[in-house]
């Protein structure tokens, strides 16, 4: 079993089983996998270095827009234009936390810095986002709902086993979030 | 790869050097613009609060105030500034995952003062 985040003298720690480091690495791939920006090669070289994106549209996937949402609640056109300008870089930001947060998943004790832990905790609230599109999760009583599954004996079919799994980031994550609250207060 | 989020919140106002002003995506500087924050079933309360201290550098106090509002209220403004300052702090609140948006703040010049600040959260508790 997982041992919860701790923050300790080493900084903040954590310990995952094999399958667990497995699962949340695949995880991680998938929603890398969401961001990965579509690869124009008619795109204008220099816009892209600059992180321009004219043809930048608001995502189709419920998942990916959650993940890259609009700036602006009831104005399409200026949001897209927003997006144009800022949609690939949140894009390298995100799958740069994902990423690093996968290199740590290399050992069985994880051992975070400050920003390891920033980035971790940026990439388990991502491939929760995900998942909870994926179980449809729209209100508390949704998300309260699949929070009672919490016994993978009764996974039985996708959408249990997605609940278990999403149960399990919001556990990692909750415990990694108070530690780095922790760690906080005594930097204060 | 470009992690903006690192950069913190910009506090100085009127320092705009003209460089930025090329993007056309910006408004007359002395317009205020809010930054709101809205309640989502899946942020974790204590992550929400978290990013309020460490981005904003809130205290505990105000973080958890402002986390609050946005899970009882259903949203909340958490920051205000020139339309360029906020937008970076929506980019920044993606980049941790919270939904975020801007909008002009009511009742500031300009004349357009647009929907009121309190609209649409008194659920049905009319008639």
């Amino acid at each position: 079993m997982a041992k919860a985040f701790k923050y300790g003298l080493k900084g903040i720690t954590g310990y995952l089983e094999p399958t667990e480091r497995e699962l949340l690495r695949s995880l991680i791939d998938d929603v890398i996998s969401m961001l990965q920006p579509e690869d124009r090669s008619g795109q204008d070289p220099l816009a892209a270095l600059i992180g321009l994106d004219m043809d930048v549209a608001e995502p189709s996937d419920r998942a990916v827009k959650r993940l890259l949402p609009n700036v602006m609640k009831n104005d399409g056109a200026a949001s897209l234009e927003f997006r144009q300008l800022t949609e690939r870089s949140l894009r390298e930001t995100k799958i740069g936390a994902l990423r690093a947060a996968a290199l740590d998943l290399d050992k069985d004790e994880i051992v975070l810095s400050a920003e390891g832990a920033k980035h971790w905790s940026m990439a388990l609230n991502d491939v929760r986002l995900v998942l909870a599109e994926r179980l449809d999760i729209q209100d508390e009583e949704d998300a309260e709902h699949v929070h009672l599954m919490q016994d993978w004996s009764q996974a039985e079919d996708v959408e249990s086993y997605l609940a278990l799994v999403y149960n399990f980031a919001t556990w990692l994550q909750e415990s990694l979030v108070q530690a780095m609250l922790q760690s906080l207060d005594t930097r204060r | 790869m470009t992690l903006s989020v690192a950069l913190g919140p910009d506090t100085q106002e009127g320092t705009r050097t003209g460089t930025e002003e090329s993007t056309g995506f910006l408004a007359a500087p002395d317009i205020p613009w809010n930054l709101v924050i809205w309640n989502d079933p899946v942020n974790l309360m204590s992550y929400v609060s978290y990013v309020f201290q460490s981005y904003f550098g809130y205290s505990e106090t105000k973080a958890n105030k402002l986390m609050m509002e946005v899970h009882k209220k259903g949203r909340s403004i958490v920051a205000n500034g020139s339309k360029e300052q906020v937008e970076r702090h929506a980019v920044a609140m993606h980049g941790f995952g919270l939904w975020a948006t801007v909008e002009k703040a009511s009742g500031g010049p300009g004349g357009n003062s647009g929907k009121s600040g309190g609209s649409g959260q008194g659920k049905g508790k009319r008639g």
